[in-house]
């Protein structure tokens, strides 16, 4: 009980911050930053392949639409994937075609690496913070 | 790419990837966690897959 009143009081240092933003915008980033490089290429190759396969197989980027709450939650898993989700919206990249046949491997894609990416940040804060090595 | 097993091998191998390289400490228990959790994807695919064949598309 202690320690958790302890964990929740901690203030995240400005450096960590940092990490976890990097860690965000660019998959494997964080861990590169705190010198795990073998970790973070292998996070980065991992990531961007599903996200790029999900586009190739007609996968759709979601918007965060509020009036459908389910679009909602998938655009915000994708969003996870950080930078390459607001390129590919850029370049005008996802428009997803709901009758290919890999339509629905192609969002699962997308959405899988956006929560991957998730995962992969609370595991750069975790490492930041001295909880893993 | 619209091989359906083709497209889970592919998944599984990323997904159990970086699950190992979350979940584990040093090679050796990495690739030992990420071949099961790979293993663990194709073979309930194929115990599902079986299971829904009696029921009608």
């Amino acid at each position: 009980m202690q320690e958790r009143e302890s964990i929740s009081t901690t203030r995240v240092s400005a450096p960590t911050m940092a990490i976890c933003v990097a860690a965000w915008l660019i998959p494997g980033l964080g861990h590169f930053m705190l010198r795990r490089q073998w970790r973070g290429l292998l996070f980065m190759v991992i990531v961007a392949t599903m996200f790029v396969l999900g586009i190739h197989m007609d996968g759709e980027l979601f918007r965060l639409d509020g009036s459908r709450p389910l679009t909602f939650l998938a655009g915000l898993a994708e969003m996870g994937v950080g930078l390459l989700y607001f390129l590919a919206r850029l370049l005008q990249f996802g428009a997803g075609d709901v009758k290919a046949v890999t339509y629905e491997y192609g969002y699962t894609f997308c959405i899988v690496a956006g929560l991957l990416n998730m995962l992969i940040v609370l595991d750069a804060y975790d490492i930041a913070t001295g909880r893993k090595e | 790419m619209t091989s359906h097993f083709l497209i889970l091998t592919v998944f599984a191998a990323l997904a159990s990837g970086a699950f190992a390289m979350l979940m584990r400490e040093g090679r050796a228990a990495q690739v030992r966690f990420g071949v099961f959790v790979f293993l663990c994807f194709v073979v309930s695919a194929f115990v599902l897959g079986w299971l829904m064949l009696p029921f009608p598309s």
